[in-house]
């Protein structure tokens, strides 16, 4: 029961964050989106999806409350009528889920640890995705200063 | 192996909805991770099926593409909106166009 209730939070809020007008709701709305998704996976065993998930979630949504507010141009709202006209299409889009698929029990870590699944497993993957991820940060760090360099 | 699959396609639906008609660059950003959530989801929901090593593996790949990709557009969507003071793609699209055109006849 719990998985079908995830399932269609998780739509509701995925459908929020497509149409809901300002930026920063909407932004909430995916921090929703990401959230359920973490629980999900949670539910279904997959704790070292349910983290990873949580982690990469909580880092990208603290940039893009930033950017949100920053990039706000507008300041239209959405009316009543279209959040509840949202709210009844992102239920009516998780029925099929709901019906014809979420019942199963995905398991990512059996038996053992996260720890152990971390740095004994998959120790490796983790070095090198790091390596990789601190790698495109710097590539965009050398890009915005040699951006700013440029327009002065 | 088809549990969570309609739940990943309605949410990978969602987000190509929202990068096809959606005209603000936040918006697309927000699509582009609705669309990767879908692919993770997809990963978890196929772990049993590759074997715990190969499921665990790829889900990280996904999970690092997915902050790579972020973090990309994220830097794009900085610039753009620092140069051009919009981040409607259709004003964009329209700058664009009239500056080609000032060129040409110039």
């Amino acid at each position: 029961m719990i998985l079908e209730i995830l399932s269609v939070g998780l739509i509701i809020s995925a459908c929020l964050a497509i149409f809901l007008d300002e930026a920063v709701y909407s932004v909430a709305a995916l921090a929703g989106t990401l959230f359920l998704a973490s629980l999900l996976y949670a539910f279904s065993d997959a704790l070292f999806a349910a983290i990873f998930q949580f982690a990469v979630g909580a880092g990208t949504l603290a940039v893009l409350f930033l950017a949100g507010e920053m990039l706000s141009e507008t300041s239209t709202k959405t009316s009543q009528k279209n959040l509840l006209l949202i709210i009844a299409v992102g239920v009516l889009l998780s029925l099929p889920a709901i019906f014809l698929s979420v019942s199963g029990t995905p398991s990512v870590l059996s038996g053992i640890s996260f720890g152990e699944a971390l740095w004994d497993s998959r120790a490796v993957d983790v070095v090198l995705q790091g390596l990789v991820i601190m790698t495109v940060a710097l590539g965009i760090v050398i890009v915005l200063h040699e951006k700013r360099n440029g327009e002065k | 192996m088809m549990d969570y699959v309609i739940l990943s396609l309605t949410l990978l639906a969602i987000g190509i909805y929202g990068l096809l008609t959606k005209r603000h660059l936040l918006k697309v950003f927000v699509s582009v991770e609705l669309i990767a959530t879908a692919a993770t989801l997809n990963f978890v929901m196929l772990v049993p099926s590759l074997g715990k090593g190969l499921g665990e593996a790829f889900l990280i790949l996904a999970f690092s593409t997915d902050t790579c990709v972020s973090g990309v557009i994220l830097a794009l969507l900085v610039v753009v909106h620092k140069k051009y003071g919009t981040s409607d793609i259709g004003d964009l699209v329209k700058m664009e166009e009239g500056k080609e055109k000032s060129e040409v006849e110039a």
